[in-house]
C-alpha cells in the first residue's frame, strides 16, 4: 500500500511539473510537426505527409551491346527514373555529359546528379565486369539523396542478380552440351530484371517482387510510402529519444529527495526502504508508460502515423518502457548527486539518444546502414528504435518479439544492477 | 513526569572511518521531560540523533525508545518517533495538506483518522487558512512550522528535534521555543539538540553538554552551573588582537579560564569588581582598548567555558 503512496505522490509531482510536460509530451511532437512542416506537411492541405519531388539531374553514357540484340541496363535505368510511379519523388532532367550534370548540381538546379558510366552494360554480362553508378548531390541534403541511392541501389541489386541468374543458365546449358548464345543470356537476364523490379508492368505490387516503387502523394496512401514512412520512423526517433530521457529525470527524483532531505525523513518513519524505493520506481515506470502511451496516440491524430497491430505496438512500447525506466534507475545510481546530472543527461543522454537514432537519419542511405544499424545497437536507444522500425514495416507480433526480447533483457540487467547499488547506498 | 525512560541511550558509538564523530554516548531520557544535546558544530549532536532516529546504524552501543532497540526493532522505534530535521524536508510543489496526508501514510494513518490527524495539526501549526496552498508560496516560517507539523501527526511518544532554530528569524525562532514548551506541557517527550546555549537553558529538564563526540557533563540547568561554582563571567570586547593582551590576562590574580574568538573574551573570575581594574590596567599598558563589557551570572557557556577551555561559539 505504501508503496503505491509513494508512486502516486511522485506521479502527483511530476505531472504538476510544467518542465516534464514540455520535455516529455510537448516536445517529441513539437520536433516532429518540425520535419512535418518542413517537407510540405501544412501545404499538403491536412492529407498528409508530402515530400517535395527530388530534382535529378540524369546522364546516361551507356553503351548498348549488338550481341545483345543492343540491350541497355543504363536505358532502363534512366527510363525507370524518369518513370510515372516515382513522377510524385523524383523530378528528372537529362544532361548532355557529366560535367554539365554536375554543374546543375553544384549551381543548386537539381539536387542530384545521376551519371550512368558507358560500360554498365557491359558489366552487366561480364562476369568479372564492374561498373559504377555516380550519385552526385549537393552536400545540404540529405533525405532526396538518401531516396535516390536507395533507388539505384536496388536496380544495382537487381542487375547483379540477373547477372547471375544468366550465369547460372548460362553453366546448366553447357553442362548439358548446348551453347547458349548472347540473345537466350539476354532474354535471361532480362526476365529475371524484370520480375525483381517489377517493371514490365504486370509484376509491380505483387508478392514475389524483391521490391515494389509506389507514389506518396497518390489518393490511396499505402504504409509503406516512403515519406511517410520518414515522418513514422522520425517520429518513434524522438519518442525514443524523449522518453530515456523522461525516465531518467523521473529516476533522478531519488537524487533530488535525498538532497532535498525528504528521502532521508522518509527513512525516519515506519515504512520499509524496499517500500520507499520500490514506489518510486514504480512511480518511473507508470510515467513513462503515461508518456508513451500519450506521444503514440498524438502522433497518430497529430500526423496520422499508423504504428500498426495492437499486440506488436503494445509489445515494442512494453520494451521501450522497461528498458529506459531501467536504464534511468541504473544511471541515476551511478551519480552522487544532481550535480552531475547535467553532465550526464547532457552529454550521455544525448549521445546514447543520437546513436540510437542513426538508423533513423540513415534509413534510406544505401551502404551506410549496415555498419551504424550495428553500432546503434551498443546503446539500449538502438534496440527501441529497431523495435518501432520493424513495427512501422509493418511487422508482426512475431517480427519484434526478439527486439522487444532483447530490450526485457537489457532491462532486467540494468534494474538489477541499479537496485543493488541503490539499496547499497541506503542500506 | 512520570518516572518511565522514553529513551535510554547506552554506550553509543559511531565512526566513519577514522573519524570518531560519537565516541561513548549514554544518558536516559524520561518520559515528559525535554532533553537537551546541547554543544558546538561537530561535537556529534546530530550524528546521535540519527541513530536514534535508526537513519545510522552504531558502531558500537544500543539504544531504546519506548523500550524498542534502535537495532533489533527499528519499526518499532521508528513508529514512537517523530523526528524535525534540522532543514526543512518538505514535498514543495505540494499543498501543506497534500503534503501532511502524504506523511501521515507514511505513519500509518489512514481513512478518517488521518483526516482527523491532518486536520488537528493545521490547527496547531496555524495553516489550516492555507491548507491548499503549495508549500513553494510559503515564507520561511509558514515551512518551519509545517516541518514540525509533520512530525506531530502520530502523536509520537518522543518528538526529536534537530537544531530546529539554525539560520532563522528571532520571531519564527521564539514561535518555534515556544510550540516545543506547549507540546511539552501537553506530556511529549522532547529530545532537543542546539549550538544556542540559551534555548538550552530555557527549554530542558535536563542538558547534555557534548564535545568531540562525547558528554562532558549532564544534569539540570541549576546542577550544570554549579560546576563553575560561584564564578563570574566576564565578556570583553577589545579593538585590537586578543595575543597582544590574553598573555596577561590570563596571568591576573582572580582569573580561573580566559578564552577568545572574533574579537570577543570571555573570562571566568573569582570576583569581578576585583578582577576588572586589573584587566583595564593591562590592557592599557598593552595599548589595547576594551570597547565593550558585560559581567553575567554563571551559566552554561561558562560551564563549557571551564569544562573545554574554550567558547560554545568557537
Amino acid at each position: 500500500m505504501k508503496v503505491l503512496d509513494v508512486a502516486l505522490k511522485d506521479l502527483m509531482r511530476s505531472f504538476r511539473s510544467l518542465l516534464f510536460l514540455f520535455l516529455g509530451l510537448v516536445l517529441p511532437i513539437l520536433t516532429t510537426g518540425l520535419f512535418y512542416f518542413a517537407f510540405g506537411g501544412a501545404a499538403g492541405g491536412g492529407e498528409g505527409f508530402e515530400l517535395p519531388a527530388v530534382s535529378v539531374s540524369v546522364v546516361n553514357l551507356d553503351q548498348p551491346l549488338a550481341r545483345y540484340g543492343g540491350f541497355s541496363a543504363g536505358q532502363i535505368l534512366a527510363e525507370s527514373l524518369q518513370s510515372e510511379e516515382l513522377a510524385a519523388v523524383l523530378a528528372v532532367t537529362e544532361a548532355a555529359d557529366a560535367a554539365s550534370a554536375r554543374s546543375a548540381v553544384d549551381s543548386q538546379e537539381a539536387g542530384v546528379a545521376v551519371i550512368i558510366p558507358a560500360d554498365f552494360t557491359a558489366a552487366v554480362f561480364d562476369p568479372e565486369g564492374r561498373s559504377e553508378v555516380e550519385v552526385y548531390a549537393d552536400p545540404t541534403l540529405t533525405l532526396g539523396p538518401g531516396i535516390v541511392r536507395g533507388i539505384i541501389s536496388q536496380f544495382v541489386d537487381a542487375f547483379a542478380g540477373s547477372k547471375i541468374a544468366a550465369g547460372v543458365v548460362y553453366e546448366q546449358l553447357a553442362e548439358r552440351g548446348v551453347d547458349a548464345g548472347p540473345m537466350v543470356l539476354q532474354t535471361v537476364a532480362t526476365a529475371y530484371g524484370q520480375w525483381t523490379t517489377g517493371l514490365d508492368g504486370s509484376q509491380g505490387g505483387e508478392a514475389g517482387a524483391l521490391f515494389t516503387v509506389q507514389s506518396p502523394s497518390g489518393a490511396e496512401e499505402e504504409p509503406g510510402d516512403a515519406a511517410s514512412s520518414v515522418l513514422s520512423l522520425m517520429m518513434a526517433g524522438m519518442l525514443v529519444f524523449y522518453v530515456f530521457f523522461g525516465a531518467g529525470a523521473s529516476a533522478e527524483s531519488i537524487l533530488q529527495e535525498q538532497e532535498s532531505g525528504t528521502l532521508p525523513r522518509l527513512f525516519t518513519t515506519p515504512t520499509p526502504h524496499s517500500a520507499i524505493l520500490g514506489g518510486k520506481f514504480l512511480s518511473v515506470f507508470a510515467l513513462v508508460a503515461v508518456q508513451v502511451t500519450v506521444l503514440l496516440f498524438a502522433s497518430s491524430l497529430i500526423f496520422g502515423i499508423e504504428w500498426g497491430e495492437p499486440l506488436p505496438v503494445a509489445l515494442v512500447a512494453l520494451g521501450t518502457v522497461v528498458v529506459a525506466c531501467s536504464f534511468g534507475i541504473f544511471v541515476n545510481s551511478l551519480l552522487k548527486g544532481t550535480g552531475q546530472s547535467g553532465i550526464v543527461f547532457g552529454g550521455l543522454y544525448t549521445l546514447a539518444g543520437m546513436l540510437g537514432m542513426m538508423r533513423v537519419f540513415t534509413a534510406g542511405a544505401a551502404g551506410t546502414t549496415g555498419p551504424i544499424a550495428v553500432i546503434s545497437l551498443f546503446v539500449p536507444q538502438g534496440w527501441s528504435v529497431w523495435g518501432w522500425q520493424r513495427l512501422l514495416g509493418e511487422g508482426g507480433a512475431g517480427d519484434v518479439l526478439p527486439v522487444a526480447g532483447v530490450m526485457l533483457a537489457l532491462s532486467a540487467a540494468f534494474f538489477v544492477a541499479g537496485v543493488l547499488r541503490f539499496n547499497k547506498r541506503f542500506a | 513526569m512520570s518516572g518511565e525512560k522514553a529513551i535510554q541511550v547506552l554506550d553509543l558509538h559511531k565512526d566513519f572511518g577514522d573519524v570518531y564523530a560519537v565516541q561513548g554516548v549514554s544518558f536516559d531520557v524520561q518520559a515528559g521531560e525535554v532533553f537537551s544535546l546541547l554543544g558546538p558544530n561537530g561535537a556529534g549532536k546530530s550524528t546521535t540523533i540519527s541513530m536514534l532516529a535508526c537513519l545510522l546504524e552504531p558502531t558500537q552501543g544500543d539504544a531504546l525508545v519506548k523500550g524498542n532497540s534502535i537495532r533489533r526493532d527499528p519499526m518499532a522505534v521508528k513508529g514512537a518517533i517523530g523526528v524535525v530535521p534540522q532543514e526543512i524536508a518538505l514535498y514543495e510543489d505540494l499543498s501543506a495538506r497534500e503534503n501532511l496526508v502524504f506523511w501521515g501514510k507514511m505513519y500509518d494513518l489512514r481513512g478518517a483518522v488521518l483526516k482527523e490527524r491532518v486536520d488537528e495539526v493545521l490547527e496547531i501549526i496555524g495553516l489550516t487558512d492555507r491548507q491548499k496552498g503549495r508549500v513553494s508560496k510559503f515564507s520561511g516560517g509558514m515551512k518551519r512550522r509545517l516541518n514540525i507539523g509533520i512530525a506531530l501527526l502520530h502523536r509520537p511518544h518522543v518528538l526529536i528535534m534537530d537544531e530546529p532554530t539554525v539560520g532563522i528569524d528571532p520571531q519564527t525562532r521564539r514561535s518555534i521555543l515556544d510550540s516545543v514548551k506547549a507540546f511539552n506541557r501537553q506530556g511529549m517527550t522532547i529530545l532537543y539538540t542546539t549550538h544556542y546555549m540559551e534555548e538550552a537553558q530555557e527549554l530542558s529538564d535536563h542538558i547534555a553538554i557534548m564535545d568531540q563526540g562525547e558528554i562532558i557533563a549532564l544534569g539540570t540547568h541549576e546542577e550544570l552551573v554549579r560546576i563553575v561554582g560561584e564564578l563570574d563571567r566576564i565578556d570583553l570586547v577589545i579593538n585590537a588582537e586578543s595575543e597582544q593582551v590574553m598573555a596577561q590576562w590570563q596571568a591576573t590574580e582572580g582569573v580561573h579560564q580566559a578564552s577568545a574568538a572574533d574579537g570577543q573574551v570571555t573570562l571566568l573570575v573569582d570576583d569581578s569588581n576585583l578582577v576588572l581594574p586589573r584587566l583595564f590596567e593591562s590592557a592599557t599598558s598593552a595599548g589595547v582598548r576594551i570597547t565593550s563589557v558585560e559581567i553575567q551570572e554563571p551559566n552554561l557557556e561558562a560551564v563549557f567555558l571551564h569544562l573545554t577551555g574554550k567558547a560554545l561559539r568557537e
